[in-house]
């Protein structure tokens, strides 16, 4: 121990030159730990970690994730099973489950449905509705919060008028989308289109403003023209809180497609649905409601996979600071 | 008086009778007051001042951000109308772009320019290479070291080969010791690539391990109090931090920078401190006010 202190020549740590700065580099410019997992999980230097640790952390993941799976699992099967007694015993404590199906007789009902073209039609025009007015929100939306987050004068010419529309909800809409629009589909295309409108633009438009100054300063001083600077910098840089607003579009945009469909629709799971009501067909009722949900998590997750493709470096992000 | 000999490079940058101003009428600010200063081709030079004098609001001018309200920067006997890539700036806070990759930072200011694809890559790659940073050339900005990031920023401001570098307190975030590291890069590059730069600091230290010359601020409004060149010799060690010469150096600084500090704190010690308007110092200091 005492033999070691003083060995280390302090002149080896500050001599001069371009190759003894790079030598001492990792001593005084330490990677912090992060960084060093970070850069073992990268290509090259995934070859030089151990792999019993590796192995190691594999079984942790798959264990944490089994009792993650087991308890989801355990509140699926709580649910349907008070479901089961529920409309088996009839219960009635001023909620009354009298008329409600039971979770067999609905399954058997979706056994025969899926044979049926009809039931495949109305999922399809209901995906197809939300493709495109989502889709129509989603250019519009971000187009617009770009131009209206960016520039103060377009800002105070279209945002009043836009927060004034806001807060009408899109189900409010149907009177007049009727009349306005020539056919029943374009008017339901319509209203899903302004259920997700609003939440995509406001949420471009928060993130184009509350981005870091300096990054367009700094583009600006490597020579980025307005529209450059719209493309590569104010756009990626507002990509996390237009992804917040997406998501939340999509759930809006499926909110109001229902109700628009269980209104003024022919054809669409909405109006299957309140069909299945009128035509007092109660285990249809529930499989649109499923089917709804299913369609509603799947757009979701579409969006979330988006994301993750579209920006890469958020998640290499996540969980580690 | 200096470098005549190099009056055919490019890189010269003249502030004449600068003025900046913020707010509006009736309520206005002088943030910098009439300052006069050049870099010469190739020279390092850096501006000192107590915080809050004004020295990045004349940084932010030159660079273009700030209109200054009088007076005018010109580069190469061109003045300056908005930012542009003939100035590579380094900023204090970290400024690279987080979704773009190490690589794809450093090819931006390239790609501004209209380069092709493969040019701008083995451009940014000979760069990154030069600063040790090629291993990281696919990471993303927040998988780095704070150190590193700077790196990285210094080297993209030059990959559009600036005539003019300007630094902008750039490792006032940075530990002590990444510090004395960063400043021995930086003067590696800067010999390298034999460019002008402006470099604004607080760091008495710093400002003279860097500088050929550097121009001590006042307190806000922020003129010029003292032009002082430093004769160390070059290379520079971090050892000469120990000289004669660098302490008297030093010495000299603080001093003059400590009665802008505490003029910029209300002045209480004005009466101790014998007034400040008189000149100050021996040799190498030339008090401009």
């Amino acid at each position: 121990m005492n033999t070691t202190t003083g060995l280390l020549p302090a002149k080896q740590t500050y001599e001069y030159g371009l190759d003894h700065v790079d030598a001492l580099e990792p001593m005084s410019d330490p990677i912090p730990v992060q960084t060093k997992r970070a850069v073992n999980s990268g290509d090259s230097e995934v070859t030089t970690r151990p792999l019993a640790p590796a192995r190691k952390m594999l079984s942790q993941w798959f264990m944490a994730n089994i009792v993650k799976f087991l308890l989801g699992l355990l509140s699926i099967t709580l649910f349907v099973g008070f479901w089961y007694l529920a409309t088996k015993y009839r219960w009635d404590f001023y909620v009354r489950f009298t008329s409600i199906p039971a979770p067999g007789d609905v399954f058997t009902e979706a056994l025969s449905l899926a044979h049926q073209e009809d039931f495949y039609k109305n999922m399809a025009l209901s995906l197809r509705r939300i493709v495109l007015g989502f889709g129509i929100a989603t250019v519009l939306g971000i187009l617009f919060g770009l131009i209206i987050g960016r520039y103060r004068l377009v800002h105070s010419l279209l945002f009043p008028i836009l927060e004034i529309l806001r807060p009408i909800p899109a189900i409010a809409w149907v009177p007049i989308a009727i009349m306005l629009w020539p056919t029943n589909e374009s008017s339901i295309v319509f209203i899903t289109f302004l259920g997700s409108f609003f939440p995509i633009l406001v949420n471009t438009i928060e993130g184009v403003s509350n981005q870091d100054k300096i990054l367009i300063s700094a583009a600006r001083s490597l020579g980025a023209g307005e529209f450059a600077l719209m493309r590569e910098v104010i756009l990626p840089g507002a990509l996390p809180s237009i992804f917040t607003g997406l998501a939340i579009g999509m759930g809006v945009a499926w909110v109001s497609l229902i109700a628009a469909e269980m209104i003024s629709g022919e054809y669409g799971i909405g109006y299957f649905t309140w069909e299945a009501y009128s035509l007092i067909q109660y285990n249809d009722i529930v499989i649109g409601m499923i089917v709804i949900g299913i369609l509603g998590l799947a757009c979701s997750g579409v969006i979330r996979l988006m994301g993750r493709i579209l920006m890469p470096w958020h998640s290499t992000n996540n969980g580690r600071s | 008086m200096m470098n005549q000999g190099e009056i055919g490079l490019k890189g010269r940058m003249d502030i004449q009778d600068l003025k900046v101003t913020f707010g509006r009428k009736g309520n206005l600010v002088e943030a910098v007051s009439g300052i006069s200063l050049h870099v010469n081709p190739g020279e390092f030079v850096s501006i000192v001042g107590p915080s809050g004098c004004g020295k990045s609001t004349l940084l932010n001018a030159v660079a273009g951000f700030v209109k200054p309200s009088g007076g005018k920067v010109l580069l190469d006997g061109k003045e300056i109308k908005g930012p542009g890539a003939d100035r590579g700036m380094v900023f204090q806070q970290y400024s690279l772009f987080p979704w773009m990759s190490v690589r794809k930072n450093v090819e931006f200011g390239l790609k501004m320019a209209g380069k092709e694809r493969n040019a701008r890559e083995s451009a940014a790659r000979t760069l990154l290479g030069l600063a040790g940073l090629l291993a990281f050339e696919n990471h993303y900005p927040d998988q780095l070291s704070g150190g590193m990031r700077q790196r990285v920023g210094i080297v993209r401001a030059l990959a559009t080969s600036p005539q003019v570098l300007l630094m902008d307190e750039p490792f006032g975030a940075l530990d002590a010791q990444t510090r004395v590291v960063m400043q021995e890069i930086l003067t590696n590059m800067w010999q390298r690539f034999r460019l002008s730069v402006l470099f604004i600091t607080h760091d008495i230290d710093e400002s003279i391990f860097l500088s050929d010359r550097l121009y001590v601020m006042t307190a806000r409004p922020g003129k010029i109090k003292a032009e002082i060149e430093i004769p160390l010799p070059r290379p520079r060690v971090p050892e000469m931090a120990d000289s004669a010469e660098f302490l008297k150096l030093r010495h000299e600084l603080h001093t003059l920078i400590r009665e802008e500090s505490l003029r910029a704190m209300g002045g209480e010690l004005k009466e101790g401190l014998g007034g400040f308007d008189t000149e100050v110092g021996p040799k190498g200091v030339q008090a401009l006010i």
